[in-house]
């Protein structure tokens, strides 16, 4: 890299101190330096900036209509803490994560291993494409199609459970404060499962197919491979899919708006809609930006977590 | 899993918080004030449906029409998402020229925070525009002894019901919530759904229950109470409202899996003959039965829900309130402004808004199309002109903590989790933490 060979050549002229060379060196790294200024300066307006801006709003109390700011420390967060709705939200946001990572990462790692295993191209893609669908219908879609699938009485899933004798355990899914956000769970799985499945499609397709035969050779069956091979190599691509899950755990929007708007009674409420209630329905944006930092705090420990994990893990062939 | 991405959740608290809010400056309208017919003028609407937005687009291309140099730009909302919206444009200082309002408490914040024009020079009782309105429209937006709104329809909360199925199962018209019960049997029993009622917008449900609370307690008492600053939440009539929509959910309605239902598969169901009664606004008089749908505007009748013959309120209270507009104090053109809502609700294009397919009753007085109106509209209007009071919604009358406390218990309640009781007291806690 020749701009890295710049810096090398003169850091070493920067050794002999001479106040030209010093000059120089400086002079060299201002050069450096603008090429990477523009996104520096973009990154940090846009992505940084609003961040610490939010922990400011955080400790004040505002009122959009006046224009009043009240300072008030730490009050939001000691809010937090008693508002029964975030727990719950945040009880929410963990059984999302933990179910998404089970069928999202785990689920779609076995789906894409055995697409991968079809001797077949032909149904390799067929299923690929399968499986994919799902994903590239738009959430809002997705969500309106769930409310009618759910809907009580005349809903899809209710006919279909009678016909398997199971009409008896029917009830009005969406609009049960016990099962509500399982079944907003449930509709992100049946979305999201495609798209995980295709990564790790990606990821098994990397793997050399000499380990694969040289198993074979010392007798391994496919459990076997799964378990000593497939999984080890790809290992980074199920760390990210954890990663991401997490993340997107605790950002979930758009189906909650659009499948129950967080009821029934704050039931399927999660950080991202109770912080949208509170900012724009109860005119608390103080409180908003609070909640706005709990997530930012949550997914960025579950984020340092991960790529700790699978940095420590890395395998290279 | 699509997301609200943390960037987008952070800069939505940037943009809305850290930049002000910055306080406004208050305005009065000048009545001698010179038009420029040039510029653009910003409308925030609630007209966002399919069935209404053509109204407005129809005004600013006649508007623009008659003064070339003037461009208007629509924004239409739905009832849902024009709540969000406004909300949006006032913490990004961005409020257009006009923008909807609903009175109380709603339109109150606008006037506290100086957002929107005092407009009592030119639409005050005594003034020439003024006097154009039914009073209590203009009366409705009065803010401390000021008129802010531009009202332009009146709206109201009534049960609409399907004549063929009263007919054929010799039902007549429910005077009381008694008799509402016994109907409701009846046509239970003949297999049909008699009442589609959807709770998944909780806002639905409470319209059932700003109506009871009319019936159970006294005006000045929920008056009072709907300041947190004097709230005591402490009439017995709240808690027998509340058992008497027990009563009609378990008689009426599916029950507790009305949680489930959007308010949009209740007005199909009974557009579609499903069910024999729909609670509605006299706004979708118009948009429930049409010549196209099962149940047609000739199938169409409807009533004020009947009140318990015990009930300690007031039996001739109505739910229901004028809905309308207002002008922002930041507006850089509020003279053309207006103007443009001086021309909208001029009693010819009032009369366009009252007929089909838009059905609003208007708020100017003269600008109801008898002939080619809703003959139920009509019929309405009567109704809401004998109301002794309008009870306003009580998720816009309310303080937002309050009325969002209100929506998220009263779904508890549907949904069998809460009783009566425990609503009114987490309601009354609300109203005293926001005090305290």
């Amino acid at each position: 890299m020749a701009w890295l060979n710049v810096h090398e050549t003169s850091g070493a002229s920067y050794a002999g101190s001479t106040p030209y060379s010093r000059y120089k060196h400086l002079a060299a790294m201002m050069l450096e330096w603008r090429w990477v200024l523009p996104a520096f300066i973009i990154v940090g307006w846009f992505v940084y900036y609003p961040i610490i801006e939010n922990f400011r709003v955080s400790t004040t109390m505002q009122d959009i209509f006046t224009g009043e700011v009240e300072n008030v420390g730490l009050e939001n967060y000691t809010r937090l803490f008693s508002d029964k709705v975030v727990w719950s939200a945040l009880r929410n946001n963990l059984l999302y994560a933990i179910i998404s990572i089970v069928f999202q990462v785990f689920g779609a790692f076995i789906v894409a291993a055995i697409i991968e295993d079809l001797s077949s191209r032909k149904m390799r893609n067929f299923w690929r494409a399968v499986y994919f669908v799902p994903s590239a219908i738009s959430t809002t879609v997705t969500g309106l199609l769930f409310y009618f699938i759910y809907q009580p009485d005349i809903g899809l899933l209710e006919e279909v459970m009678k016909i398997l004798g199971l009409g008896a355990y029917a009830k009005a899914w969406l609009g049960d404060e016990d099962t509500a956000i399982y079944a907003i769970i449930g509709m992100s799985q049946w979305q999201g499962f495609g798209y995980s499945a295709l990564l790790f499609t990606i990821a098994i397709q990397k793997i050399p197919k000499e380990l694969y035969d040289a198993a074979r050779m010392d007798g391994a069956g496919a459990l076997r491979q799964l378990w000593s091979i497939t999984l080890p190599m790809t290992r980074e691509m199920t760390g990210m899919m954890i990663i991401v899950t997490i993340t997107g755990a605790f950002q979930v929007f758009n189906e909650i708006m659009v499948m129950t708007g967080g009821g029934p009674n704050n039931s399927s409420q999660v950080l991202g809609t109770w912080l949208y209630e509170m900012g724009f329905t109860q005119n608390d944006m103080g409180y908003a930006a609070a909640i706005g930092s709990l997530i930012f705090v949550v997914t960025t420990m579950c984020g340092l977590a991960q790529l700790w994990y699978t940095k420590r893990k890395r395998v290279n062939t | 899993m699509e997301v609200f991405s943390k960037t987008t959740a952070l800069a939505l608290i940037f943009g809305c918080a850290s930049l002000p809010p910055m306080a406004a400056q208050a305005e009065m309208a000048d009545p001698n004030a010179t038009v420029e017919y040039s510029g653009e003028l910003s409308i925030l609407t609630k007209f966002g449906m399919q069935r209404l937005q053509p109204y407005f687009i129809e005004m600013a291309k006649k508007y623009e029409a008659l003064h070339p140099d003037v461009s208007i730009s629509l924004i239409q909302e739905d009832d849902d998402s024009v709540k969000g919206k406004t909300k949006t444009l006032v913490a990004s200082n961005s409020l257009p020229d006009i923008f909807f309002s609903w009175t109380g408490t709603w339109g109150g914040n606008f006037v506290r925070g100086d957002r929107a024009v005092d407009l009592s020079p030119v639409i005050g009782p005594d003034t020439d525009w003024g006097k154009t309105f039914a009073p209590a429209a203009v009366s409705a937006f009065m803010y401390n002894d000021k008129y802010y709104g531009i009202p332009l329809y009146l709206d109201a909360k009534f049960m609409g019901y399907s004549k063929p199925i009263f007919d054929e199962l010799g039902i007549d018209v429910p005077k009381s919530h008694a008799e509402l019960i016994e109907a409701c049997k009846t046509i239970d029993a003949a297999g049909y759904l008699p009442v589609s009622f959807g709770n998944k917008e909780p806002w639905a449900g409470l319209h059932y229950l700003g109506q009871l609370l009319a019936y159970n307690v006294p005006q000045t008492v929920l008056e009072a109470d709907y300041d947190p600053a004097t709230a005591t939440f402490d009439d017995p009539g709240y808690v027998a409202a509340l058992n008497q929509f027990r009563e009609f959910q378990d008689a009426c309605t599916i029950g507790a899996d009305v949680n489930a239902i959007s308010y949009k598969t209740a007005i199909q169901q009974f557009s579609d003959g499903v069910s024999a009664m729909y609670y509605q606004e006299i706004i979708e008089f118009d948009s429930s039965a049409k010549p196209t749908t099962k149940l047609t505007p000739d199938d169409f009748g409807f009533f004020v829900l009947p009140p318990a013959e015990d009930a300690a309120g007031d039996h001739m209270a109505l739910e229901g309130a004028p809905e309308g507009y207002m002008i922002s104090s930041a507006s850089e053109n509020i003279p053309l402004a207006i103007d443009f809502m001086k021309f909208v609700t001029k009693p010819e294009n009032a009369r366009i808004l009252s007929a089909p397919p838009f059905g609003q009753p208007p708020a100017v007085q003269g600008g109801a199309d008898s002939e080619n109106m809703n003959p139920s509209v009509v019929e309405g209007l009567d109704d809401i002109a004998e109301a002794s009071y309008l009870i306003q919604w009580l998720d816009t009358v309310n303080h937002p903590r309050v009325a969002s406390e209100w929506l998220s218990s009263f779904q508890a309640f549907v949904g069998g989790t809460k009783s009566a009781e425990d609503v009114v007291a987490d309601v009354r806690t609300t109203a005293h933490s926001i005090r305290n």
